[in-house]
């Protein structure tokens, strides 16, 4: 199994784009994905979808001049997510709770892929792949959120399938238009 | 023609000396990699004087918009729209001071 | 001859008894109007954020000359500059000539100035006009370039690396502001060498409440805790909060102009929140140099279960690190800001773990924040009807429990699990909202009791 890249470094390699059949896999995994999301499935996310080894990452994206040394974002700085499995499964937990009351009535739940690309990563049993997102959040009466943003992810193959090894989540908001962040981008 | 413009030592290390000559606006002079360099002290841009900027990597920097002029070549980065070149005056050593040929330089 | 006045304006503060008298302390009530009515936020954007002092940055994030940060004191964009002089100014964020932002940035380094992009207005990082773009200006015979400048804050001081401004020329000293307070905020500013720094960047989001719900909140209310972070405490630390056996000898709430703290004095109780066995260790291994140099109390209040907010709206938790800034955006909306706190001195995977745990605990997506935005804003928004506007709000929980301690400064109250803090929070607001003048502000209720002596 080859070694897995930093968090930091390119995922894909640009100029060898995946063949039609990984495209499409790759596709399905988003779709179910974010179908498994929206139904708050969210053990059957950890267990489906996400490999042990995962690191996920959503910078806060600060606004920034252009000729800025650090730049938007920077890791190790804040971080919306900077997660291990071990975090992960730690929201996980939460959502599990029956006295996770802003979860309670349920938030209706909608997350939108597109612009899905896969990429070779010059690395035996990793697929690189991006793709842009749209998060709606519904509550109550008329409390709606709208995120949106893009990824660029490694997917490993293991025996069930393509399973999310790195993650790093670019919202296009730098103030969040959200009072919390109750789901997985 | 060539004018007396100061003693030599008077000309500060990677710094920008003013210097106020009767006849002449203001003129500014440096001294960079063992080079004397005098030019007007008034930023072809504005009007502002380049001797409240500074000087870095080689380049005159005007403190107002950050216009910086090469010295040792002509190069100009951040060069504001429609900001001329800087004038740089010839200049000679000669007993411990500094001249310059400043036929092209304006007139107070 | 016409001739412009181009000097900075500093408004003054009125005052407004109708609006002091929403807060009724012999009721311990407060009329709900304070969380809804745009009149009430206009007098407070007024009386309080145009004169308190407020926090605007860490000393460790601008440690360059140069190097700048963007911020608000209430709604007023300001940015805050370190100057050649390593001193910091800051500065109304607003170009004098037709008042575009100079500044469109969070945050940068070693900027050499902030020109406006409306007329290439140049002003260096002391604030100075240094030129205008094209000669126009130069020609000008009435234009006095001297006298115009960015707008500087009225003073700015930094008390153990944490800055504060404010606009009022006459407001006191920052450590008067605090008052005694002080004695309790070194807990947490200096427990150990070097005294404390923020990791970069920060978590900003928006929220629809009213800015004096999660202020309270952090003031004194850790009662919500059992309720509101059952899920969260459950994720993190596999049961309830618990405050443990010792609680009634020990926990207490403390109040001074205002600015409140409550703490449990459990040592860890906070620190083993965010999840990270190591941390709490590390707190425990350092409580023997921390007596050393705090006291007793104070070794236990660092990473214990407690909150604090310095009035008006800057909070933070001790132990757990995480800082914030409440910022009004209307009487309906505030933008939280926030960071993560470490000392200096910590081991770097240590600072790490701290980050960590505040991402996991208290930030938009962390388990135990997630859960209170959502009382926050109904809390505010029920207020939207004419008839709940009128009913009565209770916040008479531990009436009575004042216990003034030796050691300990200001209005002392025995047990965290009280409304004491809140009470005094709004007394405090009420004071900001009845007087005009310093004088009458630093002599009000608020202020710790006369016979006190001073803290050991």
């Amino acid at each position: 199994m080859s070694a897995l890249p930093a968090i930091t470094e390119p995922f894909a390699l640009e100029d060898r784009p995946a063949g039609a059949d990984v495209q499409a896999e790759v596709e399905r995994f988003y779709y179910r994905e974010a179908r498994l999301l929206d139904a708050e499935r969210y053990q059957d996310w950890l267990d489906h979808c996400v490999d042990r080894d995962i690191h996920y990452w959503m910078p806060d994206m600060d606004t920034r001049r252009r000729d800025d040394p650090r730049g938007t974002y920077a890791h190790g700085e804040a971080a919306y997510f900077d997660d291990s499995y071990a975090e992960l499964s730690t929201r996980v937990k939460r959502f599990a709770q029956p006295s996770a009351w802003a979860d309670n009535p349920a938030t209706r739940h909608l997350h939108l892929i597109s612009n899905v690309e896969a990429y070779e990563t010059g690395r035996s049993g990793l697929v690189a792949a991006f793709c842009a997102w749209m998060n709606v959040r519904n509550r109550n009466e008329t409390d709606q959120d709208v995120l949106h943003g893009r990824r660029e992810d490694v997917l490993r193959r293991s025996d069930s399938g393509l399973k999310l090894v790195r993650r790093r989540v670019f919202t296009v908001q730098n103030v969040l238009l959200t009072k919390n962040l109750n789901t997985f981008l | 023609m060539m004018e007396r413009i100061c003693d030599l030592a008077a000309v500060p290390d990677g710094e920008i000396l003013r210097v106020e000559l009767s006849g002449y606006r203001p003129l500014a002079a440096t001294l960079l990699d063992g080079r004397v360099y005098v030019f007007p002290d008034t930023c072809p841009h504005a009007a502002e004087s380049l001797s409240k900027g500074w000087v870095e990597d080689g380049r005159v920097v005007c403190g107002v918009h950050f216009a910086e002029f090469g010295l040792a070549d002509d190069e100009v980065v951040n060069r504001p729209v429609g900001c001329p070149d800087l004038v740089k005056f010839p200049v000679e050593l000669k007993d411990g001071a500094v001249y310059a040929d400043l036929s092209k330089a304006e007139a107070a | 001859m016409c001739k412009p006045d181009m000097a900075p304006v500093y408004p003054q503060a009125s005052s407004y008894p109708h609006l002091a008298d929403l807060i009724r302390s012999e009721r311990a009530q407060v009329d709900r109007r304070i969380f809804w009515d745009e009149e009430v936020y206009k007098a407070e954007q007024q009386q309080i954020f145009a004169r308190a002092w407020l926090f605007v940055a860490h000393e460790s994030q601008i440690p360059d000359p140069g190097d700048f940060i963007r911020t608000t004191m209430g709604e007023d964009d300001v940015i805050v500059v370190r100057q050649r002089d390593r001193s910091v100014q800051a500065f109304l964020n607003a170009c004098p000539h037709r008042g575009n932002r100079v500044c469109m940035v969070d945050a940068g380094k070693k900027a050499r100035g902030f020109i406006c992009n409306y007329h290439g207005w140049s002003f260096g990082i002391d604030g100075a006009l240094r030129g205008t773009d094209g000669k126009v200006y130069d020609t000008d015979a009435h234009f006095e370039k001297a006298q115009i400048n960015l707008t500087p804050v009225a003073q700015i001081e930094s008390y153990r690396g944490w800055i504060f401004a404010t606009f009022d020329p006459d407001a006191p000293p920052l450590t008067e502001f605090f008052g005694p307070f002080t004695f309790y905020l070194d807990a947490f500013l200096d427990n150990d060498e070097g005294g404390t720094e923020f990791i970069g960047g920060a978590t900003r989001n928006l929220v629809d409440c009213n800015w004096k719900f999660p202020a309270e909140n952090f003031v004194g209310d850790i009662l919500h805790a059992f309720w509101t972070h059952q899920a969260g405490a459950a994720a993190i630390l596999g049961g309830g909060v618990d405050l443990g056996p010792h609680y009634a000898e020990r926990a207490f709430q403390a109040s001074v102009f205002g600015h409140g703290i409550e703490t449990n004095l459990d040592k860890v109780g906070n620190t083993r929140t965010l999840g990270y066995p190591e941390l709490v260790q590390y707190v425990f291994d350092r409580y023997p140099a921390m007596v050393e140099r705090l006291g007793e109390t104070r070794a236990r209040m660092v990473g214990a279960i407690g909150s604090c907010t310095i009035f008006p709206n800057l909070s933070f938790l001790p132990g757990q690190n995480t800082v914030r800034v409440w910022h009004p955006r209307g009487p309906h909306q505030i933008e939280l800001v926030s960071w993560t706190v470490v000392n200096r001195a910590m081991p770097e995977h240590i600072k790490e773990l701290y980050r960590k745990g505040v991402m996991m605990t208290f930030s938009p997506g962390g388990v135990f924040e997630m859960d209170d935005g959502e009382n926050w804003e109904y809390a505010t928004r029920t207020n939207r009807g004419f008839v709940t506007r009128h009913q009565p709000l209770h916040y008479a929980l531990g009436l009575g429990t004042e216990a003034p301690e030796k050691g300990l400064p200001g209005h002392v109250c025995r047990g965290s699990l009280n409304d004491a803090n809140q009470r005094q929070f709004y007394r405090r607001w009420s004071e900001f909202m009845r007087h005009d003048n310093w004088g009458d502000l630093q002599a009000a209720e608020t202020a710790p009791p006369q016979h006190q002596e001073a803290a050991e």
